[in-house]
């Protein structure tokens, strides 16, 4: 135990003198969640926009000028059925649709809560978030202003959102486990896997060997500080998408740890894999990219959808932990899944991890060749 | 006593023979040295020793427990410098020294007695980083590392290649005083000055033993008188050398050539000087001088590539 915690101390200090390295361990994360999220430019003025007015009173029409008038709108055309608001986006290419209800005046002054339907184009996470968030500063305009004059306290408004074309969010917050997943990788897999062929390089592994202190606390030792700084990441990534991004964590985020920490192991299995068959600190860097790296990137659904590959292609997915990963992540997150909805994806992820941990220990050899 | 006894030792790696019927014993509380050239094989057999390396066949016996079955036990009891630098660069000094501690589950304190005369100097460095050390201090630490558990038997590969001639020379003062503990050294070197200081020295030779000796017998077994011979033309003298055919060999030595005769030597003293005289080879003193270790293991790998080819 005690060597298990030398080990250990020595790998902190490792990570901890070498600090470009940790430096890009702990910034990476924020850097990928900051470009996946903001690439799209967040100004859209003019934006084309569509109103389907089911009651045509006064207020109404005081809404439909608030709107006009606020300059973030282009009101394009006023539909009568809700069959030709769909056809203004397929044709017209707008991107929301607001249907106020009917007998909307009568309702602001005698119902608490008045609903204002808003069809967003969820195509385009960006673009759909900005232009929420110009309706609701209309509307909260709109609702002041009337309170303020003819009618004292009224309704509220209430804005519920329908989402068009994206309705799961599918690829929405997409890259969010797809980031975690990276990260995991980065980290777990590609950092201890070079810690461990840093060993085998400098001769320092032989040094170990020749000690009395187990394989399994030289492996543990190096492999856990590098779990940890994964997991930390993965909590600044989380709290990043949760507070800045307003991703929805509909499951028990103790559940999603638990998964989280899960597929931390499963790196980790990768990462001994590879630095078993890698005898250098550039062969495991290249072996995880091309080995793991890649296939994690094109063939989890990360960032292509698996539906649309080649048959071969999806059957091979099967064997990249990613792709169970992001299933039960989204599960999580979007369905809000509980432990028992996702049990087969842990499943799997445990097993390949102690396929690839028991091969891997077996081969680091007490009596490899130098 | 011995502490270390090797039978017939034999490695191969693929198909390159790297040590060939290897036997040999290390007694208690001796220096023994093991000199070779680049490639002989020594770092094959250290590591061997130091149970990195399975041998193919032979019988490896350490203190008296069976290299292959009990090579747990013997880590114990081995304190092993592996030829190349084999310490953290990045750790300082004391946490190079306490992480190997560690993992013999040794205390420093207890130790330190042991290691005290070359821990003294590497004091004022403590908390140096390792990688900022030079040479000669970079090797004291690794043998205060390899020292930290109490062993019996030391195996140092090549453990001065690379530091400065005064450093060397403190290193093999710190072994003379590690020897004086009653552990056993077992040292690799590929400098002949460093050879003398050892108890009983062996040759190796393309994976083979040539001699296992005690330095002042090997001199007396030297075979031939040697003679040196100043000049100017030394390269020039070699060329023509290629088609004297005499029994005698021949290699430059600093600015002299180093001549030994078998056979006859007057006569054939006699025959070298008509020789350079015929040539018209300037020469400033050509006279017999007492060998020195290095003449006899050049005389010995010459005889024993003569016998192999």
């Amino acid at each position: 135990m005690n060597q298990l915690l030398a080990i250990i101390r020595k790998e902190l200090i490792h990570i901890y003198r070498d600090k470009i390295s940790l430096f890009l361990m702990l910034s990476m994360p924020i850097v990928l969640i900051i470009l996946f999220g903001f690439t799209i430019s967040t100004e859209i003025p003019n934006a084309k926009i569509s109103i389907y007015d089911q009651s045509e009173d006064v207020q109404s029409k005081r809404l439909i000028q608030s709107l006009t008038a606020s300059g973030y709108f282009q009101v394009v055309n006023y539909p009568k059925s809700e069959k030709e608001i769909a056809e203004d986006f397929s044709q017209l290419q707008i991107k929301a649709a607001i249907i106020i209800p009917p007998q909307f005046e009568k309702k602001l002054i005698s119902e608490k809560e008045v609903e204002l339907q808003v069809i967003n184009d969820m195509s385009d996470i960006n673009v759909a978030s900005v232009i929420k968030q110009y309706i609701e500063t209309v509307i909260l305009n709109f609702e002041n202003d009337i309170n303020l004059t003819e009618f004292g306290k009224i309704g509220q408004l209430k804005v519920s959102i329908q989402m068009k074309y994206n309705p799961e969010l599918n690829s929405v917050y997409m890259f969010v486990p797809g980031i975690i997943t990276l990260i995991m990788i980065i980290i777990t897999a590609l950092m201890s896997s070079i810690t461990l062929a840093r060993e085998s390089e400098t001769n320092t592994m032989k040094m170990m060997l020749i000690t009395p202190v187990k394989k399994i606390h030289i492996v543990l030792g190096k492999v856990i500080p590098y779990m940890a700084l994964s997991f930390l990441s993965t909590l600044i990534i989380l709290a990043i998408s949760v507070w800045i991004f307003d991703m929805p964590i509909k499951g028990n985020i103790f559940v999603l740890l638990i998964l989280c920490i899960v597929f931390m192991f499963t790196s980790a299995s990768f990462g001994l894999l590879i630095s078993a068959i890698s005898k250098t600190q550039l062969d495991a860097m290249m072996i995880t990219m091309m080995g793991l790296f890649l296939p994690t990137v094109l063939l989890s659904g990360f960032l292509f959808p698996l539906d649309n590959m080649p048959y071969g292609f999806q059957l091979l997915a099967n064997i990249f932990p990613a792709k169970w990963f992001i299933l039960a992540l989204k599960d999580i997150m979007i369905k809000g899944a509980t432990f028992i909805d996702i049990w087969f994806y842990v499943a799997v992820l445990l097993f390949i991890s102690t396929l690839l941990t028991i091969f891997s220990v077996t081969q680091i050899d007490r009596r490899r060749a130098s | 006593m011995s502490v270390i006894q090797v039978q017939n030792l034999n490695k191969s790696y693929n198909n390159l023979q790297a040590l060939t019927e290897i036997s040999f014993e290390l007694h208690k509380g001796e220096i023994f040295g093991i000199i070779g050239p680049d490639g002989a094989g020594k770092s094959t057999l250290f590591n061997i020793l130091a149970t990195l390396l399975a041998p193919d066949s032979g019988d490896v016996s350490i203190l008296g427990m069976d290299l292959n079955r009990d090579y747990k036990k013997i880590r114990k009891e081995i304190g092993y410098l592996p030829g190349t630098f084999s310490l953290y660069p990045d750790l300082t000094v004391l946490e190079n020294l306490k992480f190997f501690a560690a993992m013999y589950q040794s205390g420093i304190r207890e130790n330190l007695t042991m290691i005290m005369p070359i821990w003294r100097q590497l004091i004022p460095f403590k908390n140096r980083l390792v990688g900022k050390l030079s040479g000669g201090m970079k090797q004291k630490l690794a043998l205060c590392c390899a020292l930290i558990h109490k062993p019996h038997i030391l195996l140092l590969d090549e453990p001065t290649t690379g530091v400065d001639p005064v450093s060397r020379r403190e290193f093999w003062d710190l072994l003379a005083q590690i020897k004086s503990y009653g552990i056993s050294v077992l040292v690799s070197t590929p400098y002949m000055d460093e050879v003398t200081r050892c108890d009983r020295i062996a040759l190796l030779e393309k994976g083979r033993f040539i001699v296992i000796d005690t330095p002042p017998q090997i001199i007396k077994d030297y075979k031939g008188k040697l003679y040196a011979l100043k000049t100017t033309q030394l390269f020039y003298l070699l060329e023509l050398l290629d088609q004297y055919e005499e029994n005698c060999s021949f290699y430059p030595y600093g600015e002299y050539l180093h001549i030994s005769f078998y056979q006859d030597v007057e006569q054939a003293v006699i025959r070298f000087r008509d020789f350079l005289n015929q040539n018209q080879i300037n020469y400033n003193s050509f006279q017999e001088i007492t060998p020195i270790l290095e003449d006899c293991f050049i005389e010995l790998i010459k005889k024993n590539r003569d016998v192999h080819h």
